[in-house]
């Protein structure tokens, strides 16, 4: 894998850092790229572009291009896994991800690049060994506002609000941690992803889980950490441990620094997490889901007498009551043609409308509790109806956030520092599961 | 104070204050005015002036000063600083400076520090891409190699990445001596080493040749863990490792078995992240499917469309569907199909009805399933669902001919929502086929005809094929007037089959068509196992290989998958060495019958043997276009063929006794018996293979003499003539005594016997003997009728005939040359003629001369001469 030119843009194709490791081609083709990309059309796969005999490899994180070139035949995944780990660095160095902070650390970023690439071949991408090289401070972008304030309380009491760390938090350069102000923190987070096919007939036709567990650190010196899973927590189908509700999962791979040495007794992962952000663990789940699908669908379609198009959706959750599902949204095709939409919703907080070029209804649901059913009425003038424009409804898809609920049921069941960090340390556990792809068939 | 003001400042005179600041004294200032001058240049803002002038000056006139301080910058206590100067060393790119480099960097590749080794490493590259000569003369290459066993598997990762590259440009040297210890060295640094070091190294080890199936074993063992390693590109690195091993493993060892297992859930693995990433694993495991479907049989679920995938994951996971599909799965793969094809992109939709098809078409159980499917689909009534379906109930008629036909009912409802030259011709053609059982064809085809001229020559063409079948008037009308030249000289062709031969004509047009095959678009088995040995490269994404898309300037070499070593040599293996070498490589030429090509022989030859008009994307640039290279020097066709003689590595006891064997021992002066065993004839050459010669043949001995009894037969449509025999060296030392006895022509479907004595007393080639022989034919000149070459060769033949004469104008089509000969009117034309002695004094005197000097010879029954007079042209 030889990488000959590194370079970020922004949206607008502003040069933003421009580095050449071989001298294979000039600096023009970072122009040749930004035509490139923007005269891509949706259905051409932008993965690989090439120009004459160069490469052109890029991901999107934060709005901007990252943007790898090479004339060799490289490997494309090495560079898009490495582009992707490149834009964790700057996150973790700049604390966010954007025009703004890469032009305050434009320094400290070539600074960098010296270090993880050299004559296009990649060095090291640990924070923990980087941080050795790495002589330039961080600027953070973030302004000095009263609400960081709000985390103090009066008279430097611990408040109520303390329990919940700002959705800020998390980002912050790793960097700034060296000041002996900035507070040592830990975050986990369980990150799960849901796909499910149901079909028309409400068989469940698919449903997979690809999850994974981040960890988050902004500890100066953490020379130990033991993440405890559910103890009945299995990799692979033939390895049921005991019986009841297991918690399982088909596959699993986990980041290098993890010792695997008491996962297969205890199920606990130690690692001595280097700063900033990585996937500790990744897993993967098809088919066998310990519970029923979040989300049921009762459709009915029909054509009423006056011609128009008739769909009588009931939507069911099947969380258990203590969870709440969060921006749910529905998107329901219908037949081409349909011209308005009129409508009657469960619940005032919900709505819908009606896209025309998409000709599909999005039906909005704010918060939708476990247990709990909602109901929606849509009447369509779809001028030519015929039966056969009934088999163009469908299939609805949902997407969704499920915090506090995993779909596999991984748990943290213990998250422990070693040796006991000295000062105030916080450690924060989080779960969400999002909608991948949620597909019911009508 | 932030960074971001460099990026702001934009005044006039904004270079001058950054020279200045460049040269100040206080070292802040500058480090300042260098962060400047680097903002600048991200911008994209000339400042080559400023920092050019910065460069000659460290480069001009403090030029040894400057390398004293890098040198002394290697000796730095402090290895950063020892790294930072190697590295800073080797990104100055002037060729002159190298000599200063090579003692700093000889020290820095024996440093302690480990740091400072690998940037060492990486520097040998650096240098060796500025002046590789000298980086050979130094030995810097050696101390590289001594680097692979580095306690640092940092320094490893970069020693081997360094080599790789320095390797690709000298593709013969084996400057990466991969042998058991070093593939050791390498397997251990691969444990500890940092995840893109493992890349380098699985890469590497991927272009080593175990020796046997123990070792390669061994080594999958040791990779097998990379598996689960959470950056995908190791995976797939691990992946091509084991991929290409998994060639030298035993089929039915345990061990092969468990290992596919193992591949199959980090593929799937792949398939989790973004679109892009999604993408290039897809491309890749669309190759590992092709190659090895079990891995993923089981997966098919993981490839079922989501929808919210973008299109071009849509289509490539549809791809790798249809590979999957099977028997056991094919109920789940037409329920999903279903319903992709009532989505709502159009794309999508079409190729998933064409999947439909092509599951119909693979998975014969599932043929009635996939109709039914489609007819519904039809019963949709959307357009362009109709359409696509008619397209592919076309290709399923065709591989299970008069099944499904009661559906042509349904299909002829829709015949007016037909816009679309593919589904329009796809409708003419089952029309056109099921003539019989159609009431009203003829009125079809003939709503069909009136929008001739609208139509596209696709259509056209397969109009043509089966109108003329059941009307034959109606073809005068588009031939006279159509303005494609192809399409016309299409039209001509038939229509003199059709005036002159009907039943001839007959026979061509309903000649049997070839199967539709079962996998369309496969890629080449040769092509398919080179891009497994590029699996996750650039490669694999294109699905080319790499010489397609990298700069010649590093020699690539082909890289192939290992080739399973077995004790017993059974497989035919190629002579070597010997004048023959060069002749005996098996010589592949595509056996993909060129349709238009056999039209072209037309007038060579009588038509008898012209297949249908069948495949849809016959086009004349496949005949015009390349080839003509491959011709030049190549008109035979090597082709080995086992002999029905028993394998005998070691001369065999006579008791057992093969005509090989007897003609040993004979040479050898033991005969035991006379008139031994003979074999029966064998076919040595099969028509196919020889453009129409037969060979069969075999060895026999009467009286004490060696022969090689052999019958020719001609089942071409031409005469052969010109027969010779030549033996290659070969570990007997068998030769002809006699010249071939054949000196007459042989005669289509003729067939002739010959006995020609052999001897041993030729040059024994010292080789571990042949168990089969190997013949091929030659052609001196001219083709045979039906080769693949035969067209190409006539237009080379033919192309010159301008310079005849430069009276005569000739408009040559691609199957029809035609000789003008203009004048002002009728008088001076015959006049004209006169003078130059008439028309066939024309044809005999410089026309046939042409031709029977470059050996073609006119068929001239298939010649004719109009005299037509039309406004004032002669067509002659």
């Amino acid at each position: 894998m030889m990488i000959s030119q590194l370079f970020i843009l922004s949206s607008k194709g502003d040069h933003l850092i421009y580095k050449d490791y071989r001298g294979e081609a000039g600096s023009d083709v970072i122009d040749v790229f930004y035509e490139k990309v923007t005269a891509l059309t949706g259905d051409q796969p932008p993965v690989v572009m090439s120009h004459k005999d160069l490469h052109f490899v890029h991901i999107r994180q934060g709005g901007l291009y990252w943007v790898a070139t090479t004339t060799a035949d490289s490997s494309p995944f090495s560079i898009i896994e490495f582009l992707n780990r490149l834009s964790g660095l700057v996150k973790d160095y700049c604390g966010s991800l954007s025009e703004k902070a890469i032009q305050m650390n434009f320094a400290l970023i070539y600074e960098l690049l010296d270090e993880v690439l050299d004559y296009g071949y990649v060095q090291m991408t640990s924070s923990d060994v980087l941080k050795n090289f790495i002589q330039s401070e961080a600027v953070s972008s973030k302004p000095f506002s009263l609400f960081d304030l709000s985390n103090v309380g009066l008279f430097g009491a611990e408040t109520q609000q303390n329990k919940v760390a700002p959705s800020s938090a998390a980002t912050r350069p790793i960097q700034s941690s060296r000041d002996p102000g900035g507070k040592s923190e830990i975050f986990v987070d369980v990150i799960e992803k849901m796909s499910v096919v149901i079909g028309s007939n409400g068989v469940l036709m698919k449903a997979d889980i690809e999850g994974e567990v981040r960890v988050k650190c902004y500890m100066p010196s953490c020379s130990e950490m033991r993440i405890g899973l559910n103890e009945e927590f299995s990799v692979g189908k033939s390895q049921l441990r005991g019986y009841g509700a297991a918690v399982r999962v088909d596959e699993c791979s986990f980041h290098q620094s993890v010792q695997l040495d008491e996962f297969h007794s205890h199920r606990i992962l130690r690692l001595c997490p280097s700063q900033g952000e990585h996937a500790v663990m990744q897993y993967r789940l098809s088919d066998e889901l310990p519970s029923a699908p979040p989300f049921r669908l009762f459709p009915s379609v029909e054509r009423d007498s006056a011609g128009r198009l008739l769909m009588y959706l009931k939507l069911r959750c099947d969380l258990p009551p203590k969870s709440t599902a969060i921006n749910l949204s529905a998107s329901i095709p219908v037949p081409r043609g349909a011209v308005s939409l009129s409508q009657e919703l469960s619940s005032p907080d919900q709505s819908a409308e009606l896209q025309l070029q998409n000709r599909t209804v999005f039906w909005k649901i704010p918060r939708f509790c476990g247990g709990t059913q909602l109901s929606a009425l849509f009447k369509l003038d779809v001028p030519g109806l015929s039966s056969a424009s009934l088999l163009e409804v469908g299939p609805v898809g949902l997407s969704f956030e499920l915090p506090k609920w995993t779909g596999t049921g991984l748990q943290i069941r213990f998250l422990r520092l070693s040796p006991v960090h000295p000062g105030p340390s916080q450690r924060w556990v989080r779960y969400v599961t999002h909608s991948d792809s949620y597909i019911i068939r009508i | 104070m932030t960074d971001s003001k460099y990026f702001t400042t934009n005044k006039k005179g904004e270079i001058f204050e950054l020279k200045a600041e460049l040269n100040n004294e206080k070292k802040e200032k500058r480090k300042e005015a260098v962060k400047k001058v680097i903002a600048a240049m991200t911008v994209g803002k000339d400042v080559r002036y400023t920092s050019r002038l910065d460069f000659e000056c460290y480069l001009g006139s403090f030029h040894p000063s400057i390398f004293y301080f890098f040198s002394q910058d290697c000796e730095d206590p402090n290895p950063l600083i020892r790294a930072l100067a190697v590295r800073t060393m080797g990104c100055i790119r002037v060729d002159k400076i190298t000599e200063y480099l090579c003692e700093p960097l000889r020290k820095c590749l024996k440093d302690e520090d480990p740091y400072v080794r690998k940037t060492a490493a990486v520097c040998v590259a650096k240098l060796h891409d500025i002046n590789a000569q000298m980086v050979e003369d130094q030995g810097f290459l050696d101390s590289l190699r001594d680097l692979i066993a580095d306690s640092n598997p940092m320094v490893v990762a970069n020693a081997v990445a360094a080599l790789s590259e320095i390797s690709e440009s000298h593709p013969n040297s084996n400057l990466l001596d991969l042998n058991p210890q070093n593939i050791n060295k390498l397997l251990t640094a691969l444990n500890e080493c940092t995840e893109w070091g493992q890349i380098f190294i699985l890469d590497c080890l991927s272009n080593y040749n175990p020796k046997d199936d123990r070792e390669a074993q061994s080594i999958c063992e040791r990779v097998t863990p990379r598996l689960s390693h959470a950056n995908s590109a190791v995976v797939l690195s691990a992946v091509k490792v084991l991929m290409k091993f998994l060639e030298l493993l035993p089929k039915d060892s345990d061990y092969y078995n468990t290992l596919l297992k193992k591949l199959s859930p980090p593929l799937v693995t792949l398939l989790s992240g973004e679109p892009e990433v999604q993408y290039v694993a897809l491309r890749n495991i669309n190759l590992i499917v092709q190659k090895r479907p079990e891995i993923l049989k089981q997966e098919i679920k993981v490839f079922f469309v989501k929808y919210n995938d973008p299109i071009y994951v849509k289509l490539e996971k549809l791809d790798i569907m249809i590979r999957l599909a099977s028997q056991a799965n094919i109920a789940q793969v037409l329920a999903e199909l279903k319903e992709y094809a009532t989505e709502v992109d159009v794309d999508f939709v079409r190729k998933a009805v064409r999947a439909i098809g092509r599951c119909a078409i693979k998975v014969e159980q599932s043929a009635e399933r996939c109709v039914s499917t489609l007819l519904d689909l039809i019963q949709t009534k959307v357009n362009y669902v109709v359409q696509e379906a008619i397209v592919v109930i076309r290709d399923i008629f065709r591989k299970y001919p008069n099944k499904y036909e009661s559906i042509i009912a349904t299909l002829c409802e829709n015949l007016d929502s037909l816009d679309e030259p593919d589904a329009r011709g796809a409708m003419i053609w089952i029309v056109g086929e099921y003539a019989e059982r159609i009431d009203n064809a003829d009125e079809l085809l003939e709503s069909f005809l009136e929008g001739f001229h609208d139509e596209s020559t696709q259509v056209s063409w397969l109009k043509r094929t089966d109108v003329q079948v059941l009307v034959n008037s109606f073809f005068s009308f588009p031939h006279q007037d159509s303005d494609n030249p192809d399409l016309r000289d299409r039209g001509y062709i038939y229509w003199r089959l059709l005036s002159t031969d009907p039943v001839t004509a007959k026979e061509v047009v309903l000649s049997e068509k070839p199967l539709i095959s079962e996998e369309t678009d496969l890629i080449e088995p040769t092509l398919l196992d080179e891009l497994i040995c590029h699996i996750g490269s650039l490669a694999s994404v294109y699905h080319k290989p790499p010489s397609a898309f990298v700069e010649g300037s590093h020699g690539i070499h082909r890289k192939h998958l290992p080739v399973q070593h077995s004790s017993i040599d059974t497989g035919e293996s190629p002579v070597s060495g010997g004048p023959a070498a060069a002749m005996d490589q098996p010589h592949v030429i595509p056996s993909q019958g060129d349709l238009l090509g056999d039209l072209l022989n037309l007038d060579l030859g009588p038509p008898v043997n012209v297949p249908q008009v069948s495949s849809m994307q016959m086009g004349a640039v496949d005949l015009l276009g390349g080839g003509l290279d491959s011709l030049v020097g190549q008109n035979f066709i090597p082709s080995s063929v086992p002999s029905t003689f028993a394998p005998s590595p070691t001369p065999a006891p006579p008791a057992v006794s093969s005509g090989l064997n007897d003609l040993f021992e004979l040479s050898t002066g033991m005969a035991i018996a006379t008139g031994g065993f003979v074999a029966p004839k064998a076919v040595w050459l099969p028509a196919v293979k020889a453009k129409g010669l037969e060979i069969s043949g075999t060895f026999s001995r009467r009286q004490g003499h060696m022969y090689m009894d052999m019958s020719f037969t001609n089942k071409a449509l031409q005469h052969m003539n010109d027969f010779a025999v030549q033996f290659n060296k070969n570990s007997f030392g068998v030769i002809p005594t006699s010249p071939l006895p054949i000196h007459t022509p042989l005669m289509p479907n003729q067939s002739i016997e010959v006995s020609l004595p052999v001897n041993t007393i030729g040059p024994v080639m010292k080789m571990d003997p042949l168990n089969n022989l190997q013949v091929q034919d030659s052609f001196k000149c001219g083709l045979p009728q039906g080769s693949v070459l035969g067209p190409k060769s006539f237009i080379l033949y033919l192309n010159d005939i301008f310079a005849v004469s430069n009276i005569l104008k000739f408009i040559m089509f691609a199957d029809d040359t035609n000789v003008f000969f203009s004048g002002n009117n009728m008088d001076e034309i015959i006049k004209d003629l006169v003078n130059v002695k008439g028309l066939h004094i024309i044809y005999s005197s410089l026309i046939l001369p042409y031709l029977s000097c470059s050996e073609i010879w006119g068929n001239a029954s298939k010649t004719n001469i109009d005299k037509l007079v039309k406004l004032e042209k002669n067509n002659l």
